[in-house]
């Protein structure tokens, strides 16, 4: 009874105002993502070439304890680059039009 | 054509008459949900419909195929529902728990009556068991496309469409005895 009780619905033009308010179509969605991809390759090779890695102190563990953050902030630093270019990776990635 | 074959048309070759195509297959489906879980405001329905199906064609790239299409096209006219639940409180109203049914009618009471009265009966189900009956009763999803669609567990559909149907029943059911002149 269900069924029977469901009358198809004419058109009546509805089709004809669904393609007039169609936006044009983004036929180069996949642009985002690599321009996001190549920022994050571009920054992490700049970021290999261009941090001080000869001047990073050892790991302190001690230091990191005691959130003694003078000692630490060249690894904060680092720490800072990389989860800005993981972050570009992901929003790449998981980016939804 | 499959709607398989439409979809490969549209995304490959930017073929808009595939797109319409697909809109005049599934406009009667989309439009007659929507109007349902609008309790009857045909005007709101077309509105959210046609944004069901801009969205859809903004999406289409998103479809994997593991679905039917129409599984995923109810998905999206749920979610443009429930923005504009968000919106409407009325719309969320929950089911009218003080409804007088019906007076028993006698039994020539003509088939219009009948639609017009499930129709009323439909309206006054919850929004959940409203969108369970429509979608598996009416437009024929199996209960796992309906949970797809709804976005929520298999166990819920089936209790919601349960409970649907046996309030459904309770309340038509002055007309159980008719028979066409």
């Amino acid at each position: 009874m269900l069924r029977e009780q469901n009358p198809y619905i004419n058109d009546d033009g509805f089709t004809a105002r669904v393609m007039t308010a169609l936006p044009r179509r983004r036929q180069y969605y996949w642009l985002r993502r690599a321009l996001l991809l190549g920022a994050a390759a571009i920054g992490t090779a700049l970021a290999i070439r261009w941090l001080p890695w000869e001047s990073l102190p050892a790991v302190d563990l001690s230091a990191l304890l005691s959130l003694d953050f003078q000692a630490m902030a060249p690894w904060l630093s680092v720490a800072l680059v990389g989860a800005a270019i993981l972050w570009a990776v992901i929003a790449a990635v998981e980016w939804e039009d | 054509m499959t709607d398989t074959d439409l979809i490969v048309r549209v995304l490959t070759s930017e073929d808009q008459n595939a797109f319409a195509e697909l809109v005049r297959r599934y406009q009667s489906p989309v439009r007659g949900f929507l109007a349902r879980m609008t309790r009857g405001d045909t005007h709101l329905a077309d509105d959210l419909a046609q944004e069901t199906f801009v969205k859809a064609w903004q999406k289409l790239h998103t479809f994997r195929g593991s679905a039917r299409f129409s599984t995923w096209l109810f998905g999206i006219a749920v979610n443009e529902f429930r923005t504009v639940v968000r919106q409407r409180k009325e719309l969320a109203m929950e089911e009218i728990e003080d409804v007088v049914p019906e007076e028993n009618h006698c039994a020539a009471e003509p088939p219009g009556q009948l639609r017009l009265d499930l129709t009323e009966a439909l309206e006054r189900l919850h929004s959940g068991e409203r969108a369970a009956i429509v979608l598996c009763c009416q437009n024929g999803l199996t209960h796992e496309e309906a949970a797809q669609a709804l976005d929520c567990p298999l166990g819920t559909v089936k209790t919601n469409v349960a409970r649907g149907k046996e309030k459904l029943k309770r309340w038509l059911l002055g007309y159980q005895d008719y028979e066409p002149a």
